[in-house]
This record gives structure tokens, C-alpha cells and sequence, in this order.
């Protein structure tokens, strides 16, 4: 509804002498830009004539008896953007003034929530705040992420971690930076996006295929990373975070500015950089796991109420190291490793990072525009361009130390149109048309078969959403969404695997030439994908509202899915890809209600997920090699079956204060904050009638904070994390031929499946605000709790991270 | 197809089977924008794998008669491919005798064959050899050093003992603990190579 009161002023700015004709009237309308309502109540302040008029019912003003002459027509309203219009009158005048009342919404209608408690939005959307953003300064994007109920974290090691949401992800989530889709080979266990969280002032994280301008294929969810908005006015911000942590020995510089000026122009630049040693387990130093992060991110702009252009580069740089015991050359390496219980590489600390590494590059530049229409909306046209370089070094001998073993290059272009229409009162549609060019390229003089293939991928679509408020107490969303997805790919097999896949039979179409052992092929493929989601949301009453959203969504196989085939050091694994995957087909039911009542806030948040054609890496056998036996994993689809609820629960308790000078005036205050999240997944296979593998264990979280304590702006923190053993797991063991000392060959079973035990970390911290900074004093872990955690991906050679103590000074201008 | 007018109506978008013709032509007209604009379509070359083993020989020659030469050999020819790899032992060793033993390292893969052992004797320091067996009276000893005094295991010297029939495995680690205890359980690193040739017979 725009119910906003509109104060016009007429600025009679220049006044000619002399004789002239005055009895000219100047009459007009005011009216709503978006929808041309007329605007009542306006008032219209004549400045050199002390005289005012305010618009009638229909909008209707009219000044008389004015004099020929140039105009200045200053309009504008409390926190509304101030139009200026120049009106030369010689005969009677009528105009039409259209003013624009949400200035304060300058940042585009997303099909997410702007807000932690998604009152707009029947999806599923939750909020990590600056502040929270600031706190993880130094940790990565996933940790941040990670603070949301439902969102857990894959890792590889401490710095590489890949947000899973609701049990998904990798391709099932979308990560959307600055409004462009993160394309940095997203389809890697052990690749986490590269992102510099500094970047962000709030992230989004949509649960479940609704933000469907995003694409359609996030049937796991999408995050949706912002920058600072915009403002109108002269403002220069600036704020420098510098971290130091205990654990790593090194830390993180960041510093930004924004720089707004009221003629539009705007300028907003990020600058990172991180270094960490290795980080230490209770009893060990877990060595090669330093990494060196640099990021830079640099926008212009000129932004008007009515149409604005952007540039946007970003550049990410880092240099990740991998636990060195977690490159092994065999099956019986990893019996090895499971059975000692510590990494057998363990070396005095030090910064360097040696192979096994990775070394990844993103460039992404954006260039933006969008021009609001009257009576329509807001059309947005955005080109992304994109730059992933990745290297991944594993340990080689020979002169090929230096030389990665894996060097690929993905190249994307993004193109969309997007129109929001805003002219309804109650109802708003968004529709666009995007698009998606990709072309991979792996390096050949690696000296390594490449794991993934060239190709060249093709993507467009488009979609149509409509947010319907129909009363106080409902509201209703639907949208929808089609993409045509195509993959050209040209791949050299081993003959012996293309035959053994059986691809000379199902395939021969796309065989073209044959070496001595090896296959040259151009597999080509495409796939409609479709995305339908549908919402209610129902306020109970001024405390209560409950909402539901159903969402189905494909996903077409990813390149590594389709095409994998080679070894994985990491896991001593041989991963197959399968050509004949179909698309994954999501069902996802997600509900949530939500209380707030004095200073207790309840959110429970219960949904299912039904995947069709659910692709999994799914262990097949084992092969011999002259370097030992490996377990050969194969994807596969399946029906799966995911379940769960996330709860959240905080209670502020308040504190009255009596202000010093006027004793009658009180206010409440918040003195502490007592809050608890929950989360639970179940996932089953029901295929195989088995437990999915890798789903999050059951987690509960609490933190105490209490505010002003002693001193004001003085806060301290105690929190816990307990997280439950993951008693739903498939058996994947498998065995394998161990060489004893005595010469004899014993046949062993690897046990790979049986995740780590339970674990509880405690954290503590105090934090002092004063002038402009804050600084802040933290330990994680604080009781140095050796533990292990299922999802991560090195748990098999050596315990997670100990005691952290960290150091933060924020200081913001 | 009036696309421009259409654009903002709904149903043209709810009506998929139009629109995915149109969106088909589309696509195929921004791809061919794309593949004129985007220059390395060239065909990938081949990548033979560099690194890989393919080929473990172990020559095991009578110290006191030449002729007496007896060659164990695993060749894996698809490297990391299904196919597995296939053992042959060109005939029995002498009871009560002493072999020189010399290891080799092939790359078949590569045309012509690369000699990793080079490399592994370049490299002797970051590499170690280990040998056992399940056949009693058997000992194997390592007969050569790499720059820093320790064990290597590329030249050996095997001695039999009474009649028997077992296995004889060969391990090439890299980067293991050195020096070690000599067992494969203490030294550590990572296995390159693991061969358990079956049904070695002294006779």
C-alpha cells in the first residue's frame, strides 16, 4: 500500500521584474511514479509568495495569479528523493509531478526478503548481518554462512569449505555475489567458492528453488551476497577490520570505502588480504594447511531515482594448502592413515605452502544499467563476465613439482534483462530472460589426463513471478521458470574404460577418433529444465505467521557428474562420471512459522525435499593398478528422500534505564540476549532403502551475550555448539589387500563409512565499543576438544582445529 | 513470433511449448554469436599420463651363474584405467642361492616408454623401495644408498633359502620416513607402487 504522506514545495526561484502579465495559473497533478495514483494531501509551499496550496483528492493543485517567468519546482518529502523541475510560464500551465515515495528502497526488488524475519516473502529466507559478516572477517564465507540454522558447511581442511543448505550442495546451491551467478567450478568436493566475504554487507540465504530469477536449478537453495546500497547523499564511509588469530598465527586486513554523492555518482572499493600458517589440532600441527588470500573489489556507478549504470570488478586470489598426510597413494594408505588415528606427516609449523595445494583466480567484471519506467516498473539489464582459473598441485616426482597436475580454465559470460512491475498497488511482477555461455578449458601440458573435459555450455531462460498481497494476513507468491541447458564436450577416454562403461554401445555417436589406448569423443547433450514455486503466508496476528512455499525445480547434470574420470589423491578414490544421468527433479515442501511475543522470538522452520534421479557418487568395486587397489566410485541416480526442521528460539531480557538528565524519561534497553538454534536432517535413499550419505549430523547451538556489562558498550559472549554423531550413514567399506611386515598379504576392511563420534565446542568472547571502533577478543574452541567432523572431507587423517584466540579491531568511519 | 510485444505476457511465458522453439532459435542464434567471438575451438590434444607406472620388472640374476636369470614382471596397460594388471614370472628361483636384484620402473602409456626409474634414482632421497615376502628363508637386502647414507632399494641382493612356493611384494614409496625401520608400516609416505606377485616358486 502507498500510504505516504507527500509534503510538495514549489520553489518559486527566480521572480522577474518588471511589467508584466500577472494573472497566469500554474496547475498540476501529483502522482505516484509507479502506479499513477494521484496523490492527495500534497502541499505545495510558494516560498517569495509565503503561500501554499496542498492537492486535493485528486491530486489537483493550482496556483494563480503568477507572473511570467522560469520556474524552479523543488519537490520533495520526508525520506523520499527531492525532485527538482523547471517550469517556464508564459500562458497557463498544467503539469503532472511525479513523485517517487520509497527512496528507501533503492536497492532492487529482489525476490528475496530484506529482512531476517521474511515478512514480504512466503519463501524461506534467512539473514546473516554486517555484523555477523564482520565477526567471520577472517573465516571464510561458508563459516559465516554456517551460523544460520539449516545451513552446515562441507569442508576439505579448515580454509575450504562449501555451504551445504538442507543437506545440499555443490550445483544444488547457487551463489549469487553482487547480482551475478558464481560460476568458479562450483561442482568440486574440495572447491569453495571464491569469494571474499568482505565484500558482503548482508547475504541471503534463500532455502529451498525459490529465487528462481537466479536460475532454477538451485534445488538445494541460493545465497544471494549484497554490497552496501546505494544512498543519495554526500557520504563518504570507510571501515578498516584487521583480525589476528592464535591458531594459523597470521590474520586478515581488510579495508573499504564508499564514497556517495548526491548528484548520483558513487564509487565503493574492498581490499583483502589474509595469510595463515598452518593451523594446529589439539595434539598436532596439521601441516600444509596455510593458505594466503588476496581480494580486491571495485565498483563506479551513477545512480538516479530513475535509471542508473554500474561497473563492477571483482578479482579473488588463493593459495589453499591440503593436509599433506591427505595425499595417499592407495587403498592401503588410507588403512594406514584410519588405523594410526594422526597424520603421518606431521612437521614443525611454518607459512609455506607446499603441494598439495590449489592456486585459484577469479576475475568477474559486471556492467550494469536499469531505467524505471512510469506506470510500469524497473527494467535491469546485466552482463557478467567471468574468469576462473584453477591449479591444483599434488605431490609428483621428477622435474614436475612445480607443475599442476590440474589447470583448468572456465570462461562466462552472463546476459539479463529483467523487468520488475511495480504499478500495482497489491500485486508486484518480476519477469526476465538471461542467459549463459561457458567454455571450459583444461590445460593438456599438466601431464595428467584431465579429470574434467573441454566443453562449451549454453544456457538460457526465463522466468515470470508475481508476489500477490491480498489482504493484511495473506499473501501469495507464484512463479516460474524454463532453461534450455546445452553441453558440447570433447573428451579422450581410456578405450579400456569407454568399452568397460559400455559407451561403445550406448554411444557411438559420439566417438570420433581412436588412439593407441585412448578415445576421442564429443559428447553432446541438452535438457529442458522446468521451475514452479508457489507460496502463501497467512499473519495470524500482530505476534504470529505461519507461511508455506512448494518449489519444483530440475538441475541438469554438472560437468563433473557427466564426465569425471580419473583419480582422486584426496580419497584415493578413481571417480567415474556416468554420460547417461538424466536431470535431477526437486520436490521440496518448506513451511515456517514464526512468534514474536514481548521479548521472546520462536522460528520453526519443517520441510521435505522428494528428488527424483538424485546423482550420487556411490562406490562400485575395487581396481588394481600396478600403484594398489582403489575403490571406484560411480555417480548414480536414485529417489531420495530429505527431511527435517530447523528451530530457532531467543529471549531478550531487558533492563530499564533512567535517563540522567530528565529522571522521568525511562527507556528499555537490551541488557542480554539469550539464543538457541536447532537443526535436524534425515535423508534416505529410496532406491536402495538406505541412508544418504553426508547428510549434517543433528546440531544445537546457544549463545548467552550480555550487554553492557560493568562498563557500557562493554559485551560479553559464551556460547557452546554440540553436534551429534551421524548415526544414519550407508556402509560404503570396502576391502583391500594390506602388505604386513612379515611379508603376508592380509585382506582388510576400509572403513570409510562409520562417521566421527559427537563433540561439544565451546567459544567465549568480550568486545568494547568505544569512538568510532571496536575491539574484540574471542576463543573458539576453548577448551581445545579434539574432535572430528563428519563432514569434512580430511577426517580420515587427522583431528579439526584447536584452540583459536582471536584478536579483532573494527574501526569504521 | 511477435517476441518484443509479447515479452511482458504472462502467458506467453506460461506457454512453454512456444516458448521453447523460440528459445531454442534464440539459443542457437547467440551461440553462433558466441563460437564467431570465442576463438579456441581447436580440437584438445591428447594427454598421456606422465607420472603413472605402468610397468614394474624386478630381474633377480644368479650371483654365481649369469644364466640363471629369472625376471618377475606386472604390466598395467591402461595405467588408471579398469583394465587390471597382468603378472608374469619367467620361471623359478634356485633353492640355497644369491641373486643380484635390479627393479625397473616403466611409463608404457608414453611412446616411447619413459625409465621412471631415472627419476626414482635422481630423486633416491625422496623414494624408498621395500620388498617382502611370505616364502621362508627368503631375505631380501638393499644394496644401494641415496645421497644422505640411507636405504634406496632399486639394486638388491635376494637370498633363498629351502624349496617353497608365496608371494613377493614390491612397494616403491615416495617421500617416506628415512631412515626408517624398514617395514612398510613404519616408513610412511605414499605408495606409487604395489605389486604382490603370486605364486614365486624356489626350487
Amino acid at each position: 500500500m502507498y500510504k505516504c504522506f507527500l509534503f510538495v514545495l514549489l520553489l518559486l526561484s527566480t521572480l522577474q521584474a518588471g511589467a508584466q502579465n500577472c494573472n497566469y495559473t500554474l496547475s498540476g497533478t501529483v502522482k505516484d511514479f509507479h502506479n499513477g495514483e494521484n496523490l492527495e494531501l500534497a502541499v505545495v509551499y510558494i516560498t517569495p509568495l509565503q503561500k501554499s496550496v496542498s492537492t486535493d483528492a485528486e491530486g489537483k493543485f493550482a496556483i494563480k495569479d503568477l507572473c511570467s517567468g522560469t520556474y524552479d519546482l523543488r519537490v520533495s518529502h520526508i525520506s523520499c528523493e527531492t525532485k527538482t523541475i523547471s517550469v517556464t510560464l508564459a500562458v497557463d500551465k498544467n503539469i503532472t509531478v511525479r513523485l517517487e515515495h520509497h527512496v528507501e528502497e533503492l536497492t532492487d526488488v529482489n525476490v528475496e526478503a530484506n529482512l531476517r524475519d521474511n515478512s514480504d516473502e512466503t519463501a524461506i529466507v534467512q539473514r546473516v548481518e554486517t555484523e555477523t559478516i564482520e565477526k567471520f572477517s577472517g573465516a571464510t564465507l561458508g563459516d559465516a554462512l554456517a551460523t544460520i540454522e539449516g545451513v552446515n558447511i562441507l569442508k576439505t581442511g579448515n580454509s575450504i569449505t562449501k555451504p551445504i543448505i538442507h543437506g545440499l550442495f555443490g550445483s544444488r546451491v547457487a551463489i549469487v555475489n553482487n547480482g551475478l551467478r558464481q560460476q568458479d567450478q562450483e561442482w568440486g568436493v574440495e572447491h569453495a567458492p571464491n569469494i571474499d566475504l568482505n565484500n558482503a554487507d548482508n547475504i541471503h540465504v534463500v532455502k529451498g528453488a525459490s529465487a528462481l530469477r537466479y536460475g532454477g536449478d538451485a534445488i538445494g537453495g541460493t545465497i544471494v551476497i549484497n554490497p552496501r546500497r546505494v544512498l543519495s547523499k554526500d557520504t563518504l564511509m570507510g571501515k578498516a577490520i584487521l583480525t589476528a588469530q592464535s591458531n594459523g598465527r597470521g590474520g586478515t586486513a581488510t579495508a573499504s570505502f564508499n564514497n556517495f554523492n548526491k548528484s548520483g555518482w558513487y564509487q565503493q572499493g574492498t581490499f583483502t588480504a589474509k595469510r595463515l600458517g598452518d593451523f594446529e589440532s589439539p595434539d598436532y600441527v596439521l601441516s600444509n594447511t596455510g593458505s594466503e588470500t588476496y581480494a580486491a573489489n571495485f565498483t563506479a556507478g551513477f545512480r538516479k531515482f530513475e535509471y542508473g549504470i554500474e561497473a563492477n570488478y571483482s578479482y579473488y586470489r588463493a593459495s589453499l594448502g591440503i593436509l599433506r598426510s591427505a595425499h595417499i597413494g592407495n587403498s592401503a594408505d588410507l588403512v594406514r592413515s584410519i588405523n594410526s588415528g594422526e597424520p603421518f606427516v606431521i612437521r614443525d609449523f611454518t607459512y609455506d605452502i607446499e603441494a598439495p595445494k590449489q592456486e585459484v583466480d577469479h576475475h568477474a567484471l559486471q556492467l550494469k544499467t536499469f531505467k524505471r519506467f512510469s506506470d510500469l516498473g524497473k527494467l535491469s539489464l546485466d552482463y557478467g563476465f567471468q574468469f576462473n582459473n584453477r591449479l591444483e598441485f599434488d605431490i609428483r616426482r621428477g622435474e614436475r613439482s612445480d607443475l599442476p597436475s590440474l589447470d583448468m580454465d572456465l570462461l562466462t559470460h552472463n546476459l539479463a534483462a529483467h523487468l520488475a512491475i511495480d504499478r500495482f498497488d497489491d500485486l508486484s511482477l518480476e519477469i526476465g530472460v538471461d542467459g549463459m555461455y561457458q567454455d571450459n578449458t583444461p590445460d593438456a601440458r599438466t601431464g595428467v589426463r584431465r579429470l574434467i573435459p573441454d566443453y562449451n555450455s549454453f544456457r538460457i531462460g526465463s522466468f515470470a513471478a508475481a508476489k500477490w498481497e491480498f489482504s493484511e494476513k495473506w499473501l501469495f507468491e507464484a512463479g516460474l521458470r524454463y532453461d534450455y541447458f546445452d553441453i558440447n564436450a570433447q573428451k579422450f577416454y581410456f578405450t579400456s574404460r569407454w568399452e568397460e562403461l559400455g559407451y561403445d554401445q550406448q554411444f557411438p555417436q559420439f566417438e570420433v577418433r581412436e588412439s593407441t589406448n585412448q578415445i576421442y569423443t564429443e559428447p553432446v547433450f541438452d535438457y529442458d529444465l522446468l521451475a514452479f514455486t508457489i507460496g502463501a503466508r497467512y499473519n495470524v496476528d500482530e505476534h504470529q505467521s505461519a507461511s508455506i512455499n512448494l518449489s519444483t525445480a530440475n538441475r541438469a547434470p554438472n560437468p563433473s557428474e557427466l564426465f569425471s574420470d580419473g583419480l582422486h589423491h584426496a580419497l584415493a578414490t578413481i571417480e567415474l562420471g556416468r554420460l547417461d544421468l538424466e536431470k535431477e527433479e526437486s520436490f521440496k515442501f518448506n513451511s515456517s512459522y514464526k512468534l514474536s511475543y514481548n521479548s521472546f522470538d520462536l522460528g520453526v522452520n519443517p520441510h521435505i525435499n522428494l528428488i527424483q534421479n538424485y546423482i550420487q557418487l556411490e562406490p562400485r568395486g575395487v581396481e588394481f593398478t600396478t600403484r594398489g587397489s582403489f575403490p571406484v566410485d560411480e555417480y548414480r541416480q536414485s529417489d531420495a528422500f530429505i527431511a527435517g526442521v530447523d528451530v530457532s528460539a531467543s529471549y531478550q531480557f531487558d533492563k530499564i534505564r533512567n535517563s540522567e538528565s530528565q529522571q522521568s524519561v525511562t527507556s528499555m534497553e537490551p541488557a542480554a540476549l539469550l539464543s538457541s538454534s536447532f537443526s535436524y536432517i534425515y535423508g534416505q535413499d529410496r532406491d536402495l532403502d538406505r541412508p544418504l550419505i553426508d547428510m549434517p549430523p543433528a546440531q544445537f547451538q546457544l549463545q548467552f551475550t550480555l550487554y553492557d556489562a560493568f562498563l557500557n558498550d562493554l559485551d560479553f559472549e559464551v556460547g557452546m555448539n554440540h553436534v551429534w554423531e551421524q548415526k544414519r550413514f550407508p556402509d560404503t567399506d570396502f576391502m583391500t589387500d594390506v602388505i604386513r611386515d612379515d611379508g603376508t598379504i592380509e585382506s582388510v576392511e576400509v572403513n570409510v563409512s562409520q562417521p566421527p563420534g559427537a563433540y561439544t565446542l565451546l567459544n567465549a568472547g568480550v568486545s568494547y565499543a568505544f569512538a568510532k571502533a571496536r575491539l574484540s577478543l574471542s576463543v573458539q574452541n576453548l577448551l581445545n576438544t579434539s574432535y572430528r567432523n563428519y563432514l569434512n572431507q580430511l577426517r580420515y587423517y587427522a583431528d579439526d582445529v584447536g584452540r583459536n584466540v582471536q584478536l579483532q579491531f573494527i574501526y569504521k568511519i | 513470433m511477435e517476441t518484443t510485444s509479447q515479452k511482458f505476457n504472462f502467458k506467453t511465458i506460461a506457454n512453454s511449448k512456444t516458448m521453447k522453439t523460440t528459445i531454442k532459435t534464440l539459443s542457437l542464434a547467440a551461440m553462433a554469436l558466441f563460437v564467431m567471438t570465442s576463438c579456441d575451438d581447436d580440437d584438445p590434444v591428447e594427454v598421456n599420463e606422465e607420472e603413472t607406472i605402468t610397468t614394474v620388472e624386478l630381474t633377480l640374476t644368479n650371483s654365481t651363474d649369469p644364466t640363471d636369470v629369472v625376471v618377475l614382471s606386472s604390466i598395467d596397460g591402461d595405467g588408471d584405467g579398469p583394465d587390471p594388471a597382468s603378472q608374469t614370472i619367467s620361471g623359478p628361483l634356485t633353492a640355497n642361492a644369491s641373486y643380484d636384484g635390479n627393479v625397473r620402473f616403466l611409463n608404457e602409456l608414453e611412446s616411447p616408454a619413459e625409465d621412471i626409474t631415472v627419476e626414482v634414482r635422481a630423486e633416491a632421497d625422496e623414494h624408498e623401495i621395500f620388498y617382502a615376502t611370505s616364502i621362508a628363508g627368503v631375505t631380501v637386502t638393499k644394496d644401494d644408498l641415496d645421497g644422505n647414507g640411507n636405504l634406496v632399494g632399486l639394486e638388491t641382493t635376494v637370498t633363498t633359502g629351502a624349496a617353497g612356493t608365496g608371494t613377493m611384494t614390491v612397494t616403491l614409496r615416495h617421500e617416506p620416513i628415512k631412515p626408517n625401520d624398514g617395514t612398510l608400516s613404519g616408513a610412511g609416505g605414499e605408495t606409487d607402487v604395489q605389486v604382490i606377485f603370486t605364486g614365486v616358486t624356489i626350487q
